[in-house]
């Protein structure tokens, strides 16, 4: 019966790809079995076989596609340039209109609706709170409390930014519009509150329209494409007239990058505008906008999440920011995925704790007990796999409270304009 | 014995679902394939040819595949073994409904760093190996460009080659011993820790046995320290003619580089896109050379490549900074097969050799002959030991087009085997190349080589219908092998 929506994998998607296997060792979850049918030239034959009619999408396609994490290590190991993770999300869609699932159209529903809707991730962030504190998480499914273990302890009634606005420090250089987030307002306030004090000194007007929503990237990645598409729609009008559109969850600022595909023109001119909050700060960190401390900080481990690093090829700027906070930035011994992925650490409980023990593990070896990651899902999968001796934070917050620390104790460590 | 009879009608019959329940009882249900969508997965490697699979099998211990192989041999049906399946020539591809044996579970590494060598399961990959022992500041000197994919027991069963193998040799020179399964399910170790083992060299005959012989679990392999210093050149060309002087002009100079390689403009502008290295993409030919030793000697010889290069009137010659550059340029190199694809979403890879002082006269007429075909071509190079791989980009959905595309690769062999070359650098034989065989062994020959295969594997159960067209055996058909024809 072939494919019936219209994100479907895409007959020049498939034929890009010439079997050459180099991506293979790249992909974890054919690192962990072994096996081609967990590939990503697998999953792609896969696809194929579908597109051409000769197999149906059955239980063995959609185990293959579910199995994917997603990371698109892949797609950055890929000399042909094979655009997997739009074909993987195109796959997700087919799933969900070819093979109805209650269970699918429950969690869409629901952790759809969730993430959209700050007041209901306001309520379920004071539950989670007092569960937290009152041992009650004991009662809650093993897979989504493993989930949650690595979470920052959060404020029963955080603060939110949405609705602010904040003057450009000097000259004013342009404005950017923050995207608040779903679980990033709530529950990482000190990414926001760096992010902005951080995008002020370097010359951005930040504002944070209130009529913005979820990126929509857990949607899409789920094949929930009708919501997926609502939200960029929503967003796209919500963040207009603008020079920037910055997240600081590199899951969505991928996600914001490829709105072209989810909202047409919009999408389009808000695509080319999205930044992820890293290049930003390492540009102006690189022209001197920001300053690059001097101070020894030692080292910190950094971990590079997969949508930042393979998706939008982001690979020096948490570099260059942790060293201008004044740390020295360790490479972990692979890029793989920490197994976090969205929704997967739910679905695939063990999967994600095998690939959540092995980035422990590359942490340990470094020998630095500060770790950086610049997106939630990640450090959230780290910390829970790390012991609490551990601290583990995003770039521009470790900056920022290095570039805090300098301005209250004074220029006496700054090399601003070296 | 009676020849298994293979051309049972596929899957759903009974032998097909007692083979898969005693596989299941065998590795449990999580290492066995065979609904019908994993089967096909299966079914293709690197090439362009795709077979049919009856069952996946992945074991995890030498005992589970020699019990694999005895259930297989009890059903009367083949056993393909698979690495990484980045194989070009289709020797991992099933010609008939087969249990296929995937090796990758097989990753034990035991160095001896002692005797600068390892026992590598046959699933481990290459890269992985030379980064295991890097600490010890050794690697596995056989690099194929598919290096980070491709496996050890491929690498073996392939006896396959790479960019360094110029200097190094290729893998039969880098393997000592071999753990295999033969057709009866029993353990062989052949070699020995010795270099030059006594008696027969049967290690020698199955490295490169492309798994018509049996299944090589593990392998005892040599490791070679790694290079004090390391230089790599690029040098650019306004003509393919002056970069192939250049390469003879650095042999006859005395230098054997550990690599040498050569990329003509179409492959360079698809690399250049994909690494974004710098590669000038208005060369006709670059030319990557690598030299390493000694420091002192390393700078020696990398003046005098420099100099041939500039004396063959190299437009720009550039010398990699530091690891960095050094390792961009080769990603490059190596990225270069599967960059093609953003030309065109089929490529036919040829592997040849031609003598080193043929190689414009050849390049020339393959230019021809994808120009008489109508077809993209493109050339890559291990440029020092004239191993030429012609890539020809096309479009399988384009009327047509594989016929065409098959009788250019054919006239390619002839030009190079008439040049006095051969028909496979590295890549195997398989099905690829099978009925080509003729081209380059005489009826003797061929019978000598079936007989060879017969003596391990008398029922044809391993990989049968590889790499000897059918009828090698004389008395078979009674009558001379045909002509070369592409199947
Ligand atoms: C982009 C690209 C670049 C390449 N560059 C090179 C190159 O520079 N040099 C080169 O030599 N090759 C090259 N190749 C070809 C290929 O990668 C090599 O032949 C490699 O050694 C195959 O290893 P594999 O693990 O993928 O084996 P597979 O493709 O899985 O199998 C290859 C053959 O070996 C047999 N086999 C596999 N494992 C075993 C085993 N354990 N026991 C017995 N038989 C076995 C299979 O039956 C098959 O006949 C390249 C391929 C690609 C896609
Ligand atoms: S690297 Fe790209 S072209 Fe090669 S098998 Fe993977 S997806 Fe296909
Ligand atoms: S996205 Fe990640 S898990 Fe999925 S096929 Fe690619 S590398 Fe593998």
């Amino acid at each position: 019966m072939g494919w019936v929506t219209a994100e479907a994998p895409r007959p020049a998607e498939l034929s890009a790809c010439v079997d050459c296997g180099l991506c293979l060792p790249h992909c974890p979850t054919y690192r962990l079995t072994g096996d081609e049918t967990a590939s990503p030239r697998g999953r792609i034959a896969a696809m194929r076989a579908v597109a051409g009619d000769l197999v149906p999408i059955d239980d063995a396609f959609e185990d293959m596609m579910s199995f994917c994490l997603q990371c698109r290590a892949c797609e950055a190991a890929c000399p042909s340039l094979v655009p997997f993770g739009r074909a993987m999300e195109g796959a997700r869609a087919e799933l969900t209109a070819q093979r109805p699932d209650p269970v699918r159209r429950t969690r869409h529903a629901l952790l759809g609706r969730l993430v959209s809707t700050p007041v209901l991730l306001r309520l379920a962030t004071r539950a989670i709170g007092l569960a937290r504190r009152s041992g009650a998480l004991r009662i809650v499914p093993s897979a989504l409390r493993s989930s949650l273990a690595g979470m920052r302890d959060v404020p029963s009634t955080p603060p939110t930014i949405r609705g602010a606005v904040h003057l450009a420090q000097g000259e004013e250089r342009g404005t950017a519009a923050l995207l608040a987030g779903c679980v990033m307002d709530p529950w990482f306030g000190g990414v926001h509150e760096a992010t902005i004090e951080l995008l002020k000194r370097a010359g951005y007007r930040v504002v944070v329209p209130t009529t913005q929503t979820c990126c929509g990237a857990l949607a899409a990645h789920d094949g929930d494409t009708r919501r997926a598409r609502r939200l960029a729609v929503r967003n796209v009008r919500a963040l207009q007239a603008v020079d920037l559109v910055i997240s600081n969850a590199a899951g969505c600022s991928a996600h914001l990058k490829e709105y072209a595909e989810w909202a047409g023109d919009g999408g389009a001119i808000l695509a080319d505008r999205a930044r992820d909050v890293t290049e930003v700060v390492a540009a102006a960190i690189a022209d001197g906008r920001l300053p690059k401390l001097s101070m020894n900080r030692g080292a910190v481990a950094v971990q590079d999440p997969c949508h930042l690093r393979h998706a939008q090829r982001i690979v020096d700027a948490p570099r260059v920011i942790v060293a201008a906070a004044g740390y020295q930035p360790v490479d972990l011994t692979d890029d793989q995925c920490c197994g976090a992925a969205g929704l997967y650490s739910m679905l695939f409980p063990e999967t994600s704790n095998e690939l959540g023990e092995n980035k422990a593990a590359q942490i340990r070896v470094t020998g630095s007990t500060v770790v950086a990651s610049a997106n939630p899902g990640c450090e959230m999968q780290v910390r829970a796999h790390l012991e609490n001796w551990y601290s583990v934070a995003h770039p521009v917050e470790l900056y920022w409270d290095a570039v805090r620390e300098n301005e209250t104790l004074g220029p006496g460590t700054d090399s601003r304009g070296e | 014995m009676i020849p298994f009879s293979r051309a049972q009608p596929v899957m759903a019959s009974v032998w097909h679902v007692t083979l898969v329940r005693e596989l299941k009882d065998l590795l449990g249900e999580e290492r066995v394939l065979s609904d019908p969508l994993r089967r096909h997965v299966y079914g293709k490697d690197g090439g362009i040819r795709r077979g049919d699979v009856a069952v996946v099998t992945l074991p995890a211990t030498v005992g589970e595949v020699a019990e694999i192989v005895r259930i297989a041999a009890r059903h009367e049906i083949p056993v393909v073994p698979r690495g990484a399946g980045t194989g070009l020539a289709g020797g991992a591809v099933p010609t008939s409904p087969s249990v296929v044996v995937s090796l990758t579970r097989l990753t034990e590494i035991e160095v001896d760093t002692e005797s600068r060598t390892a026992w590598v399961g046959a699933g481990v990959l290459n890269l992985d190996l030379s980064e295991h022992t890097a600490p010890f500041g050794l690697h596995f000197a056989p690099d194929p460009s598919s290096q980070a994919a491709c496996t050890i027991g491929g690498n073996v069963a392939n006896n396959s080659g790479g960019p360094h193998c110029l200097a190094e040799g290729s893998t039969v020179n880098h393997v000592l011993a071999v753990e295999m399964v033969n057709a009866t399910g029993e353990v062989l170790m052949l070699g020995g820790d010795a270099p030059d083992p006594i008696g027969l060299d049967v290690r020698g005959i199955v490295v490169g046995s492309e798994g018509t012989l049996g299944i090589v679990t593990r392998a005892l392999v040599k490791l070679t320290p790694n290079p004090p210093a390391a230089r790599t050149l690029l040098a650019a060309y306004e003509r393919v003619e002056d970069a192939a002087a250049t390469v003879s002009g650095i042999i006859a100079a005395g230098i054997v580089p550990a690599a040498l390689e050569m990329m003509d403009q179409p492959m360079t502008i698809a690399v250049e896109r994909f690494v974004g290295a710098g590669f000038p993409t208005d060369a006709a030919a670059v030319l990557l050379a690598e030299v390493t030793g000694h420091p002192a000697a390393v700078t020696a010889e990398a003046e005098l490549v420099r100099t041939v290069a500039e004396s063959n009137h190299a437009t720009q010659i550039r010398v990699a900074a530091d690891q960095a550059e050094r390792d961009l340029l080769w990603k490059g190199r190596k990225a270069a097969f599967g960059a093609v694809a953003q030309l065109a979403p089929d490529y036919y890879l040829h592997d040849t050799v031609v003598p080193r002082t043929k190689l414009v006269d050849v390049l020339v007429k393959v230019y021809e002959i994808a120009d008489r075909y109508d077809l993209a071509i493109m050339n890559v190079f291990h440029a020092g030991d004239g191993n030429l791989h012609p890539l020809m980009a096309f479009d399988a959905s384009e009327e047509g087009v594989l016929d065409r595309v098959h009788a250019a690769a054919d006239e390619v062999a002839r030009v190079c085997v008439e040049a006095g070359g051969s028909l496979s650098g590295e890549h195997g034989i398989g099905l690829e190349k099978r009925d080509l065989m003729p081209l380059v062994f005489s009826e003797v020959d061929l019978d000598a080589q079936a007989r060879l295969v017969e003596a391990f594997d008398p029922n044809k159960l391993f990989n049968p219908d590889k790499v000897l067209p059918t009828g090698s055996r004389c008395f078979d058909l009674g009558r001379p092998i045909p002509e070369g024809t592409w199947i």
